[in-house]
């Protein structure tokens, strides 16, 4: 079975998954691979055993240093623990459920998140770099992320399959080429008036 | 022009060594305690003249060519450069003046290229004997905008808009952000207080009276008097495309550019401005950087009373003006916003809570105060958060009443603000990226907020919204990309 477009019309991701989300807002959305819950669970335990580390130093030398606060601290501690322990058990499968992106032959649209969910519009127009990148974790996984430089800042397309990774990015540079070369052939040569752009 | 050859002005060797010399001498302070005396001394001693040595060779074989085309800034030193500046990418040439060009006769030309990486640094710096700088300027700008403009010109033309001393100095006091104000005088009364308790109990006054007078004066005081010797003699007008700046006591600027480049433009105006009723303008410009790394945006007009501001926009950026009609946020954005305060008073007042308890305690074991300003000490915390929370929900209210949205045929606008307000006028052609964020509460309402990133003075910059129905922001995308699709767009006008 020949492997489908990752672009609008054409949408692939993970055999087991829908292809075509209409219900986040419009066709030819597409989803991530299950594996990026797995990178999620590994960054976010790196980050909470960083955190627990943390909160065992307090434990241990604070006692003196806070005196009869010393107990609220401590339970302080604790509830911010038990509620970041919530979020990485929760945010991962909430975080891959509403995951949506889609590439067109005009903009990039990122839908994402856990608790506020950001719809990331970015015309091609504008797009001036594109990177993938890829640390320790989603290297072991075979996945890499998709960042978008524009101007005014960066959008990021997230825990997308290498191979995918790839094809983005040399879509997004084929659109980007094609734009360019579209303006040089309807561009007519600059003569020597304003020096405006 | 074309094709000449220049150096810039041997007092760049001294200006470039003092600095250098000046960076040595804080290492060796600190160096000072590690290494033996003898030695820092030494360093010390030679070091002037192998800064002079240096910097005058790095002078004597650095040249920058005015070509046809572009500047070329060559040099031929251990570390050899070829910098190429074409005139058809620069942003702006600036020219600024500061106490060492008072001293040589000499001023900065400050090349700009419309560039986000470097967006807070002048491309080139180059130093001139004044009236070349002048004439360098001069026939650049023929160049960038079409038309030259000679220093006689800069002196005699009249500003859009006359700003005296007074407005200065107004503009200096209270374009500072309230908050900044706010926190400046919570410091000062802060010291006071220390003074009154060392009265009090006739004890010497302590280190945190003075650390808290010297976090007053950095943040009260000095941008005030910043800001007043920034725009002394501030003058604004515009010729053709393009609009000049000229301000500066001691450090002067002249500033030009040409409007294709501003990106958006803001009317602000703190709440003690409004209260006089006045507000400023302030543009985002891409490529004006400063070499003293300025943060700001450039200011198209200082702080003046709103009819001057508004027929200053009309004739300085009537490309930013056009008929609104604005939406309020709807009722959903006044439940989250009541959430919002709602959820902030409940945090402040946990946090409150133990440094309330720790000064009330303090103060009764104080044996020097009692009666009424005891009262006063136990209570000044537990009043202060009562205020606070109640001005955090009065500011939620003025933020729903306060907040709009519009979005015109060109142009888009943000109003912003409860204390502070900003009204933001927006070019869709300059829109980078739209965000749009719901949060968990907003989503329950209905609402989102939206976030607009452009290329702004200072790199890339994102102004957001209010809260509004999702379909709001989506329709500037909409708008954007028909632009774009339609050809409405040009991008040799907005290629950033």
């Amino acid at each position: 079975m020949p492997i489908p477009s990752p672009f609008q019309g054409h949408p692939t991701v993970d055999e087991r998954e829908p292809v075509h989300e209409t219900s986040a807002g419009g066709e030819g959305y597409r989803r991530l691979n299950r594996k990026c819950m797995v990178s999620m669970y590994i960054g976010h335990a790196i980050s909470y055993a960083i955190l627990l580390a943390g909160y065992l130093l307090l434990k241990t030398f604070s006692q003196e240093f806070l005196g009869q606060y010393y107990d609220l601290v401590q339970y302080a501690a604790l509830a911010v623990l038990a509620v970041v322990l919530v979020y990485i058990v929760a945010a991962p499968p909430v975080y891959y459920a509403r995951y949506r992106y889609q590439i067109t032959e005009d903009k990039v649209d990122v839908r994402c998140g856990v608790l506020v969910i950001r719809h990331i519009l970015v015309p091609i127009e504008r797009v001036h770099q594109v990177e993938v990148s890829r640390g320790p974790i989603n290297t072991l996984l075979g996945l890499a992320d998709v960042t978008i430089t524009t101007a005014g800042g960066d959008a990021t397309i997230e825990y997308l399959e290498i191979e995918e990774a790839e094809k983005v990015a040399d879509h997004l540079n084929n659109l980007i080429g094609r734009m360019l070369q579209d303006r040089i052939t309807t561009t007519p040569a600059p003569d020597a008036g304003p020096a405006d752009e | 022009m074309a094709g000449e050859k220049f150096r810039c002005h041997p007092s760049i060797i001294v200006e470039n060594s003092f600095n250098a010399f000046f960076s040595i001498v804080i290492l060796l302070i600190f160096l000072g305690a590690w290494t033996d005396n003898t030695a820092v001394l030494g360093v010390l001693a030679l070091s002037p003249v192998a800064l002079l040595l240096f910097y005058y060779r790095q002078w004597k074989r650095t040249t920058i060519q005015f070509n046809e085309t572009d500047v070329v800034i060559k040099r031929d030193t251990l570390f050899q450069m070829k910098k190429t500046l074409p005139y058809t990418k620069m942003a702006s040439v600036n020219m600024n003046r500061d106490i060492a060009n008072r001293v040589f006769g000499t001023a900065k030309v400050l090349i700009n290229i419309n560039s986000g990486a470097s967006a807070t640094t002048p491309e080139a710096v180059l130093t001139f004997k004044q009236d070349v700088a002048e004439r360098l300027r001069s026939e650049m700008s023929q160049r960038l905008y079409d038309h030259a403009i000679s220093q006689d010109e800069e002196e005699t033309i009249e500003s859009l808009a006359t700003f005296t001393p007074l407005d200065v100095i107004i503009h200096g006091i209270f374009s500072v952000p309230t908050y900044q104000t706010i926190l400046g005088s919570m410091f000062l009364a802060y010291s006071v207080f220390e003074l009154y308790l060392s009265m009090v109990t006739e004890a010497e006054l302590g280190a945190g009276a003075m650390i808290s007078l010297l976090m007053f004066v950095g943040l009260q005081i000095m941008p005030s008097v910043s800001l007043i010797f920034r725009y002394y003699h501030y003058k604004v007008y515009r010729r053709g495309d393009t609009v000049y700046l000229q301000h500066g006591l001691i450090r002067t600027y002249r500033t030009s550019f040409s409007v294709s480049r501003v990106n958006a433009v803001r009317v602000k105006s703190t709440l003690a401005a409004r209260l006089l009723g006045r507000s400023c303008i302030e543009a985002e410009v891409v490529g004006l950087a400063s070499e003293d790394d300025e943060s700001s945006s450039p200011v198209l007009c200082l702080l003046k009373d709103d009819a001057t501001q508004q027929r200053v926009l009309r004739e300085l950026v009537p490309e930013f003006v056009y008929e609104r009609d604005p939406h309020k946020q709807p009722e959903g954005a006044k439940r989250v916003l009541q959430i919002r305060a709602g959820l902030a008073s409940l945090v402040l007042a946990a946090v409150m809570c133990i440094p309330s308890l720790y000064v009330s305690r303090e103060a009764a074991a104080l044996s020097g105060i009692s009666g009424i300003p005891d009262a006063v000490v136990q209570s000044v915390l537990p009043v202060g958060t009562a205020l606070v929370i109640l001005a955090i929900f009065y500011a939620a209210h003025v933020t729903y009443r306060v907040v709009e949205f519009d979005a015109g045929e060109d142009l888009f606008t943000f109003v912003n603000g409860a204390v502070d307000r900003e009204t933001v006028v927006m070019n869709y052609d300059k829109v980078q990226m739209v965000w749009i964020a719901e949060g968990p509460v907003a989503r329950i309402f209905g609402v989102a907020r939206g976030s607009v990133y452009m290329l702004s003075s200072i790199g890339s910059s994102r102004i957001m919204s209010g809260y509004f129905p999702e379909s709001y922001f989506n329709r500037i995308n909409e708008i954007v990309m028909d632009r774009i699709t339609s050809g409405r767009y040009d991008y040799r006008l907005n290629s950033i």
